[in-house]
């Protein structure tokens, strides 16, 4: 027997094996040093396991202490923030698992190990993170119960086995937890780390920023449409407007209020002053996106949208807006008609201004052109013609284009003639802008891949840039540079138009996309694809859909009601468990001979006769007919017949002892 | 069959009162062709139930008291120079015999406690550098006094293994012993006692054990006294394959008494402390504890279904 408070081996075994999945999962947001160090921690300790080196002692751990925690200092400065936090309980969780000797401390280390899993969610909640969480929680149960069992006979493996029916049976409960709990909003808000670059269309464009999205294979957003998905060549995800013109960025306007009306218009709000500017015609197109987390407050949409979710805003250039950053995944519905126009009665004052606007000092020779084709021009229209004429006879689309100077307009119209889509749409507002015609920079996705089950998956690659003109009596049109140019990227898409040029998907080494000339990886990267939207949809998505399931299946939604569901179901778990655990003395007797058996001892323990575990059918029949004597001849007669067709070879016919014993029951 | 048996019981019982259970285990052992070490305090009868098994299977029969002087070549037999033909012959010990009854077999030394053994598993000995087979049948009923009396030399857990089982006679009930006490001495009785079987009959009787069927559900019910034994902490090391082995013949042979064709958990039941009883010690606090009562201890434990 070891002593009470020793850390058994195999316990020890087990957190070793939890600390190091632990903190695999969290190798992103460490410091590279941690990790090393947490290396160290475990090569020690595993030396220790096996007798080779020694616990280090008070001196050596005070040392390591002031080490990582000047450490961290010098890594984060100020320790305000999530990433210098989950450092500093990893670096905690670490040195404790160097330092614990007795079993109370390993019974600590076990607690930082589920705290520290659990933080995981805070940055990842993908099905492939989650089923990984899982994976370590089972390694720390198992590390618990190795603990508490002592090293016992049965191997190693015992602790997870035991592990693994434990979590099993908690499984249930999670299940009943994650459905009827009701969310409580954050009782205090962590600052989510946003300076980590991600891919995603920002709100600037400068020549060469979407050209790096095409490395990126990252999926933005995916929609399912009520009905067939629209053609490829109207699909335009109006994510962002962009009408500052800086001379070489486009920036979204800084105003904060217009002259003719409020900024947003919320779902759900009566007031809709300039919502009469739009004209939409026909019937709706009807879908609802689930979108990846951008910390950004843009939404996607096709043109014009409304939006039909709480929280969602249609703004004054009619895209949507979120009442808060994307931090994790979320879905909205939205309503749109293909079918409409825009602003027909004119640009209020404020609104041509912003249209018009460009610095001066710029693209001297642009200008020059633009007004020099606007004058020979009949109308805007065949200015806008002539421009479009242009692009499709001379230029060039590719993904790698030079890099451009100062006067990067000039510079692409006159010399270099390559560029990618933001470098066209660019190029067109400008020329537009310098003849008098109010255009501006949409940025957003177009197109996406169809899923075999009916949605539409937009990817990074998928982001693009296009541009609206605004002609007197038409009001907004939406006219994409890039379509004369390469009208394949429009119609088609990115894939098959980029797929071979260098640096496409340079982001994305491992991503299955590249592969998806390959049958069957492409098959499974669909199945894939599909697996992880419905976690989205339906996990991830849940807390917005939990309101409305609770109310159906509740009918009212009060504190009382969900307490006694919880209560209800929690418990019907619970007795579902028990009922197993008990079943399993009854199920190796599944034979119907033994179950006559069975019947026959409940039978008689109703009359107080109680069979002993050990006692056999013969000795329990006799003793049995020795307090019955009046029963004596049944029981002798049901005891024969029982051990020769279970142990004699007799064929089994439990019809035979199920007579007998309706004979006996009879008897009474 | 029954009757044979019946006949036995009775015939034995007249010499050894109160003691049928005894004797029928015995028969058992005799009948699974295993060879039978009978444990008890002197004066308990263990010599007179050997002398009288022999005598009733009418097999030829020898008897060696085993003292500390007992040399192997006492009972294997030894070679003498024959000066008129001037060569050696070979004059066969007393296990040259189908029964062989070793008295006291741990009052000697290993070395000849060994030499007994090997020709028990092997049914052979070798002297002299000749293999010479035993007879057949071949038995052996050794009786042994509780090993904790002075001037023994305990068989090893190995040799134990030898014997098909192990019983312990006790002392006779009182109605017994007023038997006992006041008729004439039953070992007086012995030398009137004639064979009630020849060694043909004996082999014939040996078949019929192994054609005693035992169902899958019994062997799965004694698979699981096996495995508990190995599970349970309370005993040092589980029971062998052997030992389950063993078990399962002697049920065989135990339901043939019973003039039954196959097995039912209560023979195995019978047979189980006898047969494991020797093979089994208890580890931990059980250290000390009679393995027949953790061997009970085993049988109530575990459920026959």
């Amino acid at each position: 027997m070891i002593p009470v408070w020793q850390i058994s081996r195999q316990g020890l075994f087990w957190l070793l094996l939890a600390f190091v999945a632990v903190i695999m999962m969290h190798a992103d947001h460490l410091p590279r040093w941690v990790l090393a160090a947490s290396v160290v921690a475990v090569v020690w300790r595993i030396q220790c396991y096996r007798g080779a080196w020694s616990v280090p002692g008070r001196w050596l751990k005070m040392t390591l202490l002031a080490v990582c925690v000047g450490g961290l200092l010098l890594e984060y400065g100020q320790p305000i923030g999530l990433e210098p936090m989950l450092a500093l309980l990893v670096t905690a969780y670490m040195l404790k698992l160097l330092e614990m000797s007795h079993r109370r401390d390993a019974y600590l280390v076990v607690l930082l190990a589920f705290f520290v899993a659990a933080l995981t969610a805070l940055f990842d909640q993908s099905m492939v993170s989650a089923g990984y969480l899982l994976g370590c929680l089972l390694l720390v149960l198992a590390a618990l119960v190795g603990l508490h069992h002592g090293d016992q006979p049965g191997g190693t493996l015992r602790p997870l086995k035991v592990a693994i029916s434990l979590l099993c049976q908690a499984l249930p409960l999670m299940v009943v937890l994650f459905l009827l709990m009701p969310r409580i909003g954050a009782l205090w808000s962590v600052p989510i780390p946003t300076h980590k670059a991600k891919t995603g269309v920002t709100d600037s464009m400068s020549p060469g920023d979407f050209s790096q999205l095409g490395r990126s294979a990252e999926l933005a957003f995916r929609v399912s449409f009520d009905g067939p998905i629209p053609p490829q060549r109207v699909l335009y995800w109006r994510g962002l407007v962009l009408s500052d013109f800086g001379g070489r960025t486009w920036k979204r306007t800084r105003r904060t209020s217009m002259d003719d009306g409020a900024l947003l218009q919320w779902y759900g709000q009566s007031d809709k002053s300039w919502d009469q500017l739009i004209d939409r015609r026909g019937q709706p197109l009807n879908y609802s996106v689930v979108i990846e987390p951008t910390q950004q407050l843009w939404l996607y949409a096709l043109d014009t949208p409304l939006p039909r979710s709480r929280g969602v805003a249609l703004t004054r250039d009619y895209r949507l807006l979120a009442n808060q950053p994307l931090s994790s995944k979320r879905q909205y519905q939205v309503q749109s008609w293909l079918d409409h126009s825009i602003e027909v009665g004119g640009l209020s004052r404020d609104r041509r201004a912003i249209e018009l606007q460009w610095p001066e000092g710029y693209n001297p020779r642009t200008l020059d052109l633009a007004r020099e084709w606007r004058d020979k021009a009949s109308s805007d229209r065949a200015f806008i013609q002539r421009v479009l004429g242009l692009f499709n006879s001379e230029f060039i689309y590719t993904l790698q284009p030079p890099l451009l100077g100062q006067h990067s307009v000039d510079e692409f119209l006159f010399e270099s003639k390559q560029g990618f889509c933001e470098h066209f749409a660019g190029s067109f507002v400008f020329l537009m802008r310098a003849a008098g015609i109010p255009a501006r920079v949409l940025a957003g996705y177009q197109g996406g891949e169809r899923h075999p089950d009916g949605y539409l998956l937009v990817r990074q690659y998928d982001a693009h840039a296009w541009t609206e003109v605004w002609l007197e009596n038409e009001g907004w049109v939406s006219i994409d540079p890039t379509a004369s140019v390469a009208p394949e990227r429009i119609e088609g898409d990115v894939q098959s138009l980029l797929g071979s040029e260098e640096g496409f998907l340079a982001d994305s080494p491992a991503s299955l996309v590249r592969f998806r000339h390959i049958g069957w990886i492409n098959r499974l990267r669909l199945e894939m694809e599909a697996l992880n939207y419905h976690w989205a949809l339906w996990v991830l998505g849940y807390d917005q859909m939990q309101s409305s399931v609770l109310t159906r299946l509740l009918g009212k939604i009060s504190v009382w009601r969900i307490a006694i569901a919880l209560l209800g179901t929690g418990g019907a778990v619970l007795l579902l468990i028990a009922l197993w655990q008990w079943i399993p003395s009854r199920r190796s007797t599944t034979n119907p001979i033994d179950r006559q058996f069975i019947l026959l001892c409940e039978h008689l323990e109703k009359q107080g006769i109680e069979r002993k575990p050990g006692e056999g059918v013969r000795a329990f029949t006799q003793r049995a007919a020795s307090l019955r004597p009046e029963m004596a001849e049944l029981l002798r007669s049901f005891c024969e017949q029982f051990e020769s067709m279970r142990y004699g070879g007799e064929t089994p016919q439990d019809i035979l002892l199920e007579e007998k014993l309706r004979a006996l029951r009879r008897a009474k | 069959m029954q009757k044979v048996v019946d006949r036995l019981v009775a015939d034995i019982g007249t010499v050894l009162i109160g003691k049928e259970e005894q004797i029928r285990l015995a028969l058992a052992c005799l009948f699974a062709r295993g060879h039978l070490l009978i444990e008890d305090l002197p004066g308990m009868g263990k010599t007179t139930l050997a002398q009288a098994l022999a005598r009733v299977l009418g097999l030829s029969y020898n008897r060696i008291q085993f003292t500390s002087d007992l040399l192997p070549a006492d009972i294997l037999g030894v070679s003498v120079y024959d000066r008129e033909r001037s060569l050696f012959e070979f004059h066969p010990g007393p296990v040259f015999n189908q029964l062989l009854l070793a008295d006291e077999i741990n009052r000697t030394t290993p070395k000849t406690q060994s030499a007994l053994l090997e020709a028990m598993a092997e049914g052979q000995v070798t002297v002299e550098g000749e293999t010479r087979p035993l007879p057949t049948p071949f038995f052996v009923i050794a009786t042994q006094n509780p090993v904790s009396q002075s001037g023994t030399y305990p068989l090893p857990e190995s040799q134990l293994d030898r014997f098909l089982m192990r019983i312990e006679l006790g002392y006779p009930d009182p109605a017994s012993e007023r038997l006992l006490l006041s008729g004439t001495d039953p070992r007086l009785r012995l030398v009137d006692m004639k064979p009630l079987l020849n060694p043909d009959q004996l082999l014939k009787i040996q078949q019929q054990v192994n054609l005693v069927k035992a169902s899958e559900s019994l062997v799965d019910y004694l698979q699981r006294l096996a495995q508990y034994t190995r599970d349970e902490a309370v005993f040092q090391s589980g029971l062998s394959p052997r030992g389950t082995l063993a078990t399962l013949q002697c049920a065989r042979a135990w339901a043939l008494i019973q003039a039954r064709q196959y097995v039912i958990p209560e023979d195995v039941q019978a047979v189980f402390p006898t047969v494991a009883g020797h093979r089994l010690r208890g580890a931990g606090e059980f250290s000390g504890h009679d393995s027949g009562l953790l061997v009970q201890r085993v049988l109530n434990a575990v459920d026959i279904l």
